[in-house]
């Protein structure tokens, strides 16, 4: 699906200013300097199930690990942040304070988890929660939650849903020498909170044109 | 001094505890997991200052900061979350917090904890 330019340049602004608080709240937990590339955007919808594997084509192959968080009220979703699980080892290995440790072993023990699911709640509740006050909606959040998926299977859970209205936004952060290439998906659960986002979005636009 | 910090994440609870020993030098921390478990060690220590995250199992953050202000009205609470919408923060200063952080804890943040807590006559350090 196609979004106007104005409203992909309205959702734009609205992830650049949660990507770089995000980006500001990593930096500060792991103490280091984050560099972040400004995520490009994509809509995604059942009607267009075809376009999955191209729209995943960025992400990496294999193992991947997925924090998530659902909200509730004006708009009913899910909000999913992607990274490939071995780079994630090197990133919990940096919130530890074990920098020299390998990353080698992608194993992961019940305090990794901790991290990636505490470390996900605060990106992701940045992410959303700037989203309700940019859009002036109040949203509610269940516990966050930590899967680790193969990229496959993950396209394919996605492929099997009825319907599905989700915005991809595309994220690379580079800490130290680490590149993390990875995914923040919002998945509306709904028709109806697809078109609650777009009445908004589209009041912005209106407000913008007067 | 005696603090309570309620956070189900492990992680968040080494991280908040880490700055404020660093700030607050005569103090004794507990941890606890999850609302049920935090309100059962505040009816236990009746600790001087409790540090609450939102959202948790069991009993979230906001059904402990009711339960506790039911059986002490005079308990002093910050809360330490995540959630960045202001219509969250706006409702919880009604409930009489002493301050609502966002989630990671940091020097400055604890600063903030400290000027707080010192400014109110109740800091011993």
């Amino acid at each position: 699906m196609e979004l106007t330019s104005l409203t992909c340049d309205i959702l734009k602004e609205m992830f650049n200013i949660s990507v770089g608080k995000s980006a500001k709240i990593l930096s500060e937990i792991i103490n280091k300097k984050i560099r972040l590339d400004v995520p490009r955007i994509k809509f995604l919808d059942s009607k267009n199930k075809d376009e999955l594997n191209s729209s995943f084509s960025n992400i990496p192959d294999g193992t991947l690990m997925l924090s998530s968080i659902s909200f509730s009220q004006r708009l009913n979703g899910e909000a999913k942040l992607i990274f490939p699980a071995n780079k994630m080892k090197t990133f919990i290995n940096l919130c530890l304070n074990e920098e020299n440790k390998g990353a080698e072993n992608i194993e992961f023990t019940d305090m990794d988890f901790d991290i990636i699911r505490e470390v996900g709640n605060i990106i992701l509740n940045s992410i959303v929660g700037e989203m309700g006050n940019f859009l002036d909606i109040n949203l509610n959040y269940t516990l966050p939650e930590v899967k680790v998926f193969d990229k496959e299977d993950f396209k394919r859970d996605i492929g099997s849903k009825e319907y599905f209205y989700m915005l991809m936004l595309y994220i690379t952060f580079i800490i130290c020498d680490t590149e993390i290439e990875g995914a923040i998906i919002i998945n509306l659960k709904t028709k109806n909170s697809y078109e609650q986002l777009m009445e908004i979005l589209k009041k912005m636009e209106d407000d913008l044109n007067d | 001094m005696r603090f309570l910090i309620v956070d189900d994440s492990k992680f968040t609870q080494k991280i908040t505890e880490k700055y404020l020993r660093e700030k607050f030098i005569d103090v004794e921390i507990t941890l606890a997991g999850d609302g049920e478990e935090g309100f059962e060690k505040y009816k236990k220590l009746r600790p001087d200052y409790v540090f609450i995250d939102l959202l948790m199992p069991i009993i979230n953050g906001q059904e402990l900061i009711k339960l506790i202000k039911e059986k002490d009205g005079e308990s002093k609470i910050f809360i330490i979350s995540a959630d960045v919408q202001k219509s969250v923060k706006e409702e919880m200063e009604g409930y009489g917090i002493l301050g609502f952080i966002n989630k990671p804890m940091d020097d400055e943040k604890a600063q903030y904890i400290y000027d707080a807590i010192i400014g109110e006559g109740n800091g011993t350090d």
